[in-house]
């Protein structure tokens, strides 16, 4: 039998089975413990909460108590939904049907640092600033920076194969974790790399199976120890925010910094009157701009202070010929400093007549091309237009484009909007998901990909993923089926349950 | 230390209007114009000392973000002065 509907309750059986394994202390059945992991920050339809909830939560304490677990589920045929941090937003960690939620955060060690190598090892429960505490003392970062950096921890970046803030600089979460120990669906426990050898940044041994592991959201096994590249803590940081009374020049101008070749370039952001308009409503900075401020852009760089301070004057030279307007040292500090929380924290948005209403935050992420941000952004803004005619409990947050590599090819592209997720009806929620769809459908007619960043798995979206892959899909359903035969591992996920349903 | 006043505390400095969304009432601390939280929310009292606290603590976690991650912030202001002056950039 494999999974496709909804599973069975689980039995006293496989309760004693898996408090035989890790201990009943780690063998959660409360209403709380299950209810706080069956939703991830992402907004949903809360009347809903109920349809998530798992039968179960397990906190293994090693590597072999996770690989008991899975063998349990496995020969019980019970679906497992790996969990670390629980903030991914395409609902990777959401059970969608129920099971057990393997919840990885007692696996938070320090396993070793290798000054000689510059890397670390340490457990996937472990959250980067967390780490990066222990590491500053020896005079190293390791700079995996998503906004979601004081929640998110190093399992979920696997899973989740993380967009970084400063990736431009020192590469995503894909090239910053070296190797790392995973359990199979099976239950077997195998360690995956560029090739072999844990501590190796290139190899050319073998099909090159971290990639495969990294972004599956849990679909293909449980990451439980991970080999990281460190780098020196930065002597210097530089942060230059930027305002433009127009986004074409704002537009331009980024991409000048961005194709500058500036060794010590961490990334640039391109803010868009919508999200100008929007900050000023709420955020400190700009709340007393200007009015002919529409646009803003920021660049960030990091690295030794010769190089930071010499490149930052380049850049600086850049955006003053594009008719940047600097907007001085305390908002370019300070709105860095921020860059982890402006997004989420306002947790309000407007009503049509501007009134204040409770509003949970969620972005629609894609990869796009330099060339195309301008028609995904006109093309973006109007589909929620449409929505928030239909239903104001949505409420358009603006729009900003990041560079995702050191040359300026794509940037991860995100439109934030608000959702008064109390009001959130069957009706709202079938728009929204509509509206996801269509936001997919545009990034991939402009030539990129649904996500840059979070992964494509919620409602709407994936419906595309099959298109966007084209014979890759394909492959995917395959790899599922052969490594996974009992579709035990995350099920639901990536419309993947067809590798079971049908021939591919 | 000053004595702390009830009265005192639950009393906000007047209101300066600083934009048809925000009011200003402390030097740099900007508040929702309460107008608009009639209907949908209820505005929370604090006391001002609260107030305070929240936005110097607010300050002192920017602080610690910058240490974290770097030993040095540079200051975009002085490097532009340098460009001005003709010795950089190039
Ligand atoms: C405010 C905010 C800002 C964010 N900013 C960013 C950003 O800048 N960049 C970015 O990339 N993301 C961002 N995210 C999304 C999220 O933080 C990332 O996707 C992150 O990588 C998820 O990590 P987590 O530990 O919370 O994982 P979870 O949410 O627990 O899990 C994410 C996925 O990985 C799987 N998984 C979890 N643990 C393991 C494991 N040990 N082995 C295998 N699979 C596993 C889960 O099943 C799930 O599918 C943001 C989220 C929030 C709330």
């Amino acid at each position: 039998m494999t999974i496709t509907g909804t599973a069975p309750q689980l039995s006293d059986r496989v309760l004693a089975e898996l408090t035989d394994a890790l201990g009943g202390e780690y063998v959660l059945t409360s209403k709380t413990a299950r209810y706080n992991r069956a939703r991830v920050p992402a907004p949903f339809p809360v009347h809903r909460w109920r349809e998530r909830v798992p039968d179960l939560v397990v906190m293994p304490g090693s590597a072999e108590e996770v690989a008991e677990v899975v063998r349990i589920a496995n020969a019980h045929r019970i679906p497992i939904v790996p969990r670390d941090g629980g903030t991914g937003l395409t609902d990777g960690a959401v059970p969608e049907r129920r099971g057990i939620v393997v919840d990885v955060k007692r696996m938070n060690d320090i396993k070793e640092i290798d000054l000689d190598n510059r890397t670390c090892t340490v457990g996937t429960g472990i959250n980067m600033l967390k780490l990066n505490e222990v590491l500053g003392t020896h005079g190293l970062i390791y700079p995996d920076d998503p906004a979601s950096y004081p929640c998110s921890l190093v399992g979920g970046r696997i899973g989740t194969s993380g967009w970084s803030l400063v990736g431009s600089r020192f590469g995503h979460t894909r090239d910053l974790v070296l190797s790392f120990e995973l359990v199979l669906p099976t239950g077997k426990l195998i360690r995956v790399g560029d090739g072999g050898g844990r501590k190796v940044s290139k190899s050319s041994s073998g099909y090159q199976l971290k990639h495969l592991f990294m972004g599956h959201q849990g679909t293909l096994g449980i990451a439980t120890e991970a080999t990281l590249k460190l780098y020196p803590k930065p002597e210097a940081e530089f942060s230059p925010f930027w305002a433009f009374s127009d986004f074409d020049s704002a537009y331009r101008c980024v991409g000048e910094l961005a194709r500058a070749g500036v060794a010590t370039f961490a990334g640039a952001v391109l803010f868009d009157e919508w999200k100008v308009d929007y900050l000023r409503r709420d955020d400190e900075a700009y709340i007393p701009q200007p009015a002919d401020v529409r646009a803003l852009v920021c660049a960030v760089a990091y690295g030794n202070d010769d190089e930071v301070r010499a490149g930052g004057r380049r850049l600086l030279r850049i955006a003053r010929d594009a008719g940047a307007r600097y907007l001085g040292d305390e908002i370019s500090h300070g709105d860095w400093a921020a860059r982890h929380d402006r997004y989420a924290t306002p947790l309000h948005g407007r009503t049509l007549a501007g009134q204040v209403a409770p509003m949970s935050w969620h972005c629609e992420d894609a990869a796009v091309n330099y060339t195309n941000l301008p028609a995904v952004r006109r093309e973006w803004h109007a589909i929620v237009a449409r929505l928030r005619d239909k239903h104001p409990i949505f409420d358009d947050w603006g729009m900003f484009f990041y560079t995702s590599a050191d040359t300026g090819v794509d940037y991860l592209t995100e439109i934030d909007v608000g959702i008064w997720e109390q009001e959130l009806d069957d009706a709202a929620w079938a728009a929204w998901v509509d509206a996801k769809r269509d936001i997919a459908a545009v990034a991939l007619n402009h030539g990129g990909s649904i996500s840059a960043c979070h992964g494509s798995c919620r409602e709407g979206e994936v419906d595309l993923v099959p298109l966007e892959l084209g014979g890759g899909y394909d492959v995917m359903l395959q790899v599922k089926k052969a490594l996974d035969p009992n579709n035990i591992m995350n099920p639901g996920k990536y419309g993947l349950q067809r590798a079971y349903e049908e021939a591919p | 230390m000053s004595a702390y006043r009830y009265d005192e505390q639950h009393t906000p400095p007047p209101a300066r209007q600083v934009t048809d969304v925000a009011v200003e009432r402390f030097e740099h601390i900007f508040e929702v114009d309460p107008k608009l939280m009639t209907v949908h929310v209820a505005q929370q009292l604090f006391p001002n000392w609260d107030t305070l606290r929240i936005a110097a603590s607010r300050g002192d976690h920017l602080e610690w973000m910058h240490r974290h991650w770097a030993t040095e912030v540079v200051s975009g202001q002085e490097l532009l002065d340098e460009l001005d002056a003709g010795d950089g950039g190039r």
